[in-house]
């Protein structure tokens, strides 16, 4: 939901901050990324440390200690801080583990997304016929619709797996790449020298991996983060539907889904996974924001 | 005018292409998701039965054949009949449409209302408390995933205050939840839009000059913001009405409201294909005619567009 | 350390004070009297279908066995009882008369004879009608009406069951003429029956109206109106209850029974339901084609601590395929064991080699479905089964009963509708039965002479050899038999029936009033 380019404006500007302050803007810019680049790497290490970090096996059950309030002396013997679940298990140890599958699913989805979108944007800008009012088009419906829609849809057709997920997810954001990548190739092949490359017979991907990409790599990754907090998003989403990681794997959106009939008495089961699910697309979204006053004002057209 | 008409056509021609895509994308889908005649009869129902119904629904067709007719229906404005309702799915979807238009519009109305104003205080009021606060609610309004939203509203604002009810439709006080919930990203859109706005306006000369002559500065603002501000406005409206389209589905799951996002999500866990093609339809017709006439407008107001 | 019962509800009942929602004052919900005429309740699920014989769903049931009357009733005591039908009579050995109600009228003033009666039965096995409820009153070979009030059955062998399934879903009376004049589609949109409700309104997912009958042969019962309102979710059902919004909600979940309890103005009633849930077993896929490893799996399954602890004690643990309540429930049989070692050693025996063992298990369709599943699960991890848990939807399902594809093993909730094995095991296991993924000779043999024989020594001895086949055996994995509660206000005075019916004549319903 965070998706930053609007899809009828054209790429140009519609604001621009005045010279004097943007010097100072860029440099508090700057140490904020750092800050949200910090949390996303701090994120990343406790994903990957879980199995350690985790105080007790996530999908290990008590039934005699369900519904625990946080407490540092359970029935079972053990602390658990952010209380234990309907089935007994520890919040706190299914919330490390749920940042897993958060960013497992996440980056590999920005992935997929950003290479297919690139490609497409590539593609269509070179082609300038059918192939880019295809791909325009396919855009355009893209935006049409409803896409969770398409995605519970898929989803319950072929059911949840970790590819599935993946494809589905990154397929949610192609648009985006696809736009910016088409018009730098526009901006481009209006340069002379392109043409006469061309006309001189050397290679088109050449052409694009020297000129086209390093101009876009800095605007490819702010949309890059803000695309990942939107999938992390989705796929949060997607889970709390009941179609993303099945159980007893632990998901934040899964969790959120789990606790919400004790909501009012078990708050703790819902609440902790999503805040730290609101925590994290805050960060990582916001971290978007200040990379691209960073390194790209030009975006700024919301 | 000269590019209009052309620009207009082009976008007219996209605007069909797409409802097509569409269309087709969701016939495939639920093709494939398997067959709904056993969802229709009891479990011990002999293997004749299931052929006679199958036949009965034109399933028995091959694909490429019931997608023909499936086009020709769609034309029609004929979406065929709800397996699970028993009625033509037109019909179904028009009584869930009233709920989700009235959740929408009301989404929309509250987000404008509030975040303009909100918007404007907040960069008359800069690098102030009062601004620092709202810009961290828009922040979360626009990042904060929409189910926890909406979660998190039930808890605070419902089970604990007990202001609201906690979910279903009724008289305005079911209302205030949903919309909130679904309306957050719009909200936070606009306001931190027309703060930006605002903030540019109030650099420009026109204003000291204004202040100098001791007009009202908030008239001022407001005339010259709106005038600025009207583009990228337009525009969001445009896609936030996308946004708050897809946002329905899981803002109607989370507060059980009984509106077309809702009836979509479990018209497709019930294979329900014609109430599934129908929401879909009609949610991308909604969508695609407002982007046009977003488009007409951003055309009208921005020459610039019609080049291409 | 044990927790017990009492800890857990003093627990809850901390949590509860804590998280508590203060009623409005003045709330009619904090007396214990009304002066209410309208009855508000709330279900788990919207109706989907008016049409009585076109759905057996409890949230179907629940209204249309008040819009409809059966010939006869079954009441909450659990004793068939005369409704439309005054008496009836064994004549021979496949014939039964029976003496019908007269001056009764349908809601839209047709009178009820028994030219209705003969529709109505005929209508539910008529190849042409399409029924949900085709093999309810497969028995009958015909039906006569030779005068207004009086209706002939005769029974394709002797079955001394037949008023009992006259009793329940596939025995409601529908009026001919009416159906016969709009089809099956309009009558479903507007229903007309004999009950103690008529159909007023319907919005769908937002409520069902039902006014009362004032001249309804039974007597009009103690309100005007009843409104049932489909809240799907667990927390805004309850909320409704406890802030007054409703007089009653189904399908209470027993985790938030100690909330019911303690507010003043509510209480929990339930009823041990006539039924089980069991684990439906695909007895075709190896390994659960082996007796051994299904044993194993029963032998795993703690049903204590699920009950004890997910189910707050409100359940009972099976001893075998028959419910309690049921005609020839076997009190001597010990409930169903639990033996991890001992489980462990029947896989050995087997040959196990660590094959995946498969629950499909859906979301909210039998009460408390996904958890039981994933507490199962672990059990059998514990003992060194492959054991992968998926969850389906309920459409999902609903397909794979009818292909019989499930992978492994998976919720069913079966209930005992004649209160005999008759009605439940064997309807559901015999051959060509919904779950017919397993046939023994002897099994078959028995089931078939029990159901059309009159000696109810001889039917008491069939069922219980049959037990033993099936604890052998294990089609099914019975996991418990739960009651099955609802959440009411104290000024509701109500039984509620353990066949899921919601019984609001009379006899069985009215508001406390002061």
């Amino acid at each position: 939901m965070a998706s930053s380019i609007p899809a009828s404006a054209p790429a140009e500007v519609v604001l621009v901050p005045a010279p004097a302050r943007v010097k100072t803007r860029r440099r508090r810019s700057a140490r904020l990324v750092w800050l949200g680049a910090g949390f996303v790497a701090a994120l990343l290490v406790i994903a990957a440390a879980a199995p350690i970090l985790a105080p007790l096996d996530p999908i290990r059950q008590s039934l005699r200690g369900r519904l625990a309030a946080p407490t540092w002396n359970g029935t079972d013997g053990h602390a658990h801080l952010l209380g234990t679940d309907h089935l007994g298990r520890d919040v706190l140890s299914r919330v490390i583990w749920g940042s897993r599958v958060s960013l497992l699913i996440g980056f590999a989805a920005v992935l997929v997304g950003g290479v297919l979108g690139s490609a497409a944007g590539i593609a269509a800008g070179f082609s300038r016929g059918r192939a880019d009012a295809i791909i325009m088009t396919l855009a355009d419906a893209q935006l049409a619709f409803p896409f969770i829609l398409l995605a519970i849809g898929i989803i319950a057709v072929l059911g949840p797996s970790f590819p599935t997920l993946v494809v589905v997810i990154g397929l949610s954001g192609w648009v985006s790449y696809a736009r910016i990548l088409r018009s730098q190739v526009l901006v481009l092949r209006s340069r002379e020298f392109v043409e006469s490359i061309h006309a001189l017979g050397g290679s088109l991907l050449r052409v694009i991996l020297r000129h086209v990409l390093p101009n876009v790599l800095s605007t490819i990754v702010v949309v890059a983060t803000l695309e990942l907090a939107r999938a992390i998003v989705l796929e949060a989403t997607l889970s709390f539907l009941g179609l993303g990681i099945q159980p007893p794997t632990p998901s934040w959106g899964g969790m959120v889904q789990e606790g919400r009939e004790y909501l009012d008495s078990a708050w703790w089961i819902s609440t902790c996974p999503g805040l730290v699910l609101m925590i994290t697309s805050i960060v990582v979204s916001r971290t978007g924001d200040w990379l691209r006053d960073l390194l790209d004002p030009t975006l700024r057209g919301e | 005018m000269r590019g209009f008409v052309p620009f207009l056509g082009q976008r007219l021609f996209r605007a069909l292409i797409a409802l097509w895509l569409v269309s087709t994308v969701v016939f495939v889908v639920m093709r494939l998701s398997g067959d709904p005649v056993p969802l229709l009869l009891p479990p011990d129902a002999p293997t004749s039965e299931i052929l006679r119904v199958r036949r009965e629904l034109g399933l028995d067709k091959p694909l490429p054949v019931q997608y023909l007719i499936f086009l020709s229906n769609l034309a029609h404005g004929d979406f065929g009949r709800s397996i699970h309702f028993r009625e033509p799915a037109l019909d179904v979807v028009r009584g869930y449409l009233a709920a989700t238009v009235e959740l929408g519009l009301t989404a929309f109305v509250l987000a404008a209302v509030v975040a303009v104003p909100i918007g404007l205080f907040s960069a008359m009021r800069r690098n102030t408390l009062v601004d620092h606060a709202a810009m961290g609610l828009a922040l979360v309004g626009q990042s904060a995933p929409t189910f926890f939203l909406g979660i998190l509203f039930i808890l605070l604002l419902s089970l604990k205050a007990d202001l609201f009810p906690t979910s279903g439709r009724g008289d305005w006080h079911n209302l205030v939840l949903p919309a909130l919930t679904l309306g957050a990203f719009t909200m936070a859109s606009i306001a931190r839009l027309t703060r930006s706005a605002v903030l540019e306006v109030l650099r420009a000369d026109y204003i000291r000059t204004a202040r100098a002559k001791g007009v009202a500065e908030v008239w001022v603002v407001a005339k010259h913001t709106l005038k600025n501000a009207a583009i990228p406005i337009v525009t969001i409206t445009g896609l936030q009405f996308g946004t708050l389209l897809g946002g329905a589905v899981v803002t109607e799951t989370v507060f059980s409201w009984p509106g077309i996002g809702r009836l979509a999500v479990q018209s497709i866990y019930n294979r329900d294909y014609a109430v599934v093609q129908c929401t879909v339809f009609l949610a991308a017709l909604m969508f695609v005619v407002i982007n046009f006439m977003v488009d007409l407008v951003y055309g009208v107001l921005d020459p610039r567009v019609r080049a291409g | 350390m044990e927790m017990t019962r009492r800890d857990l509800l003093k627990g809850a009942a901390a949590l509860g004070a804590a998280a508590a929602v203060p009623l409005t004052a003045g709330s009619p919900a904090l007396a214990q009297t009304t002066q209410k005429k309208e009855l508000v309740t709330a279900q788990s699920g919207d109706v989907s279908k008016f049409d009585p014989h076109f759905s057996t769903s409890s949230n179907d049931v629940r209204v249309s066995f008040n819009i409809f009357d059966n010939l006869v009733s079954r009441h909450p005591d659990g004793k068939l009882y005369p409704s439309l039908a005054t008496e009836w009579k064994l004549e021979g050995q496949t014939t039964w008369r029976f003496k019908l109600l007269q001056g009764v009228k349908f809601h839209n003033g047709d009178p009820f004879t028994s030219a209705d009666a003969k529709y109505s039965i005929e209508r539910t096995y008529d190849p042409g009608a399409k029924t949900m409820v085709a093999t309810v009153l497969a028995t009958i070979e015909r039906v006569e009406a030779p005068d207004p009030s009086t209706l002939v059955i005769t029974t394709k062998k002797p079955d001394p069951l037949l008023p009992a399934r006259l009793a329940f879903y596939g025995g409601q009376i529908i009026p001919k003429k009416y159906v016969e004049s709009v089809g099956n589609d309009a009558f479903n949109a507007k229903p007309v029956g004999t009950g103690p409700v008529r159909f007023t309104s319907w919005v769908k997912d937002d409520r069902a109206v039902l006014d009362a009958s004032p001249d309804y042969w039974g007597g009009k019962i103690d309100m005007d109106r009843w409104i049932m309102r489909p809240i799907p979710e667990t927390a805004p059902r309850i909320a409704a209850l406890l802030k007054g919004e409703v007089d009653a909600i189904t399908q209470l979940p027993p985790d938030q029974e100690d909330r019911v309890a303690a507010n003043a103005a509510t209480r929990v009633a339930g009823a041990l339901y006539a039924g089980l849930y069991v684990l439906a077993v695909n007895s075709k896929r190896p390994p659960l084609d082996n007796p051994l490893v299904k044993q194993a799996l029963s032998l795993a399954i703690d049903r204590e601590a699920i009950v004890k602890e997910l189910w707050r004690g409100r359940g009972i643990v099976p001893n075998g395929p028959i419910a309690k309540g049921d005609n020839h429930f076997d009190t001597s049989l010990p409930p169903l064991a639990y033996n991890p070692s001992e489980a462990k050693e029947r896989l050995k025996k087997a040959g196990y080699k660590g094959e995946e063992v498969f629950i499909e298990t859906t979301v909210a369709y039998v009460a408390q479905d996904k958890a039981m599943a994933e507490a199962i699960a672990a059990m059998w991890k514990d003992v060194g089964v492959n054991v992968k848990v998926e969850v389906i939807e309920y459409s999902v399902r609903a397909q794979k009963n009818r292909e019989k594809s499930f992978k492994g093993v998976f919720w069913s909730d079966p209930t005992s509708t004649l209160s005999d094995p008759d009605g439940m095991m064997w309807r559901l296991l015999g051959p060509g039965g919904p779950q017919d993924y397993w046939r023994e000779a002897k099994f078959d043999e028995l089931g078939n002479a029990a159901r059309f024989s009159v000696d109810e020594k001889f039917r008491g001895q069939a069922y219980k050899e049959m037990t033993k086949i099936f604890l052998e055996h294990l089609p099914w994995l019975p996991v418990i038999q739960p009651y099955e509660d609802y959440g009411i206000q104290k000024y509701v005075e109500f039984t509620p029936n353990p066949n899921q019916q919601f019984e609001i004549r009379r006899f069985n319903f009215k508001f406390r009033r002061a």
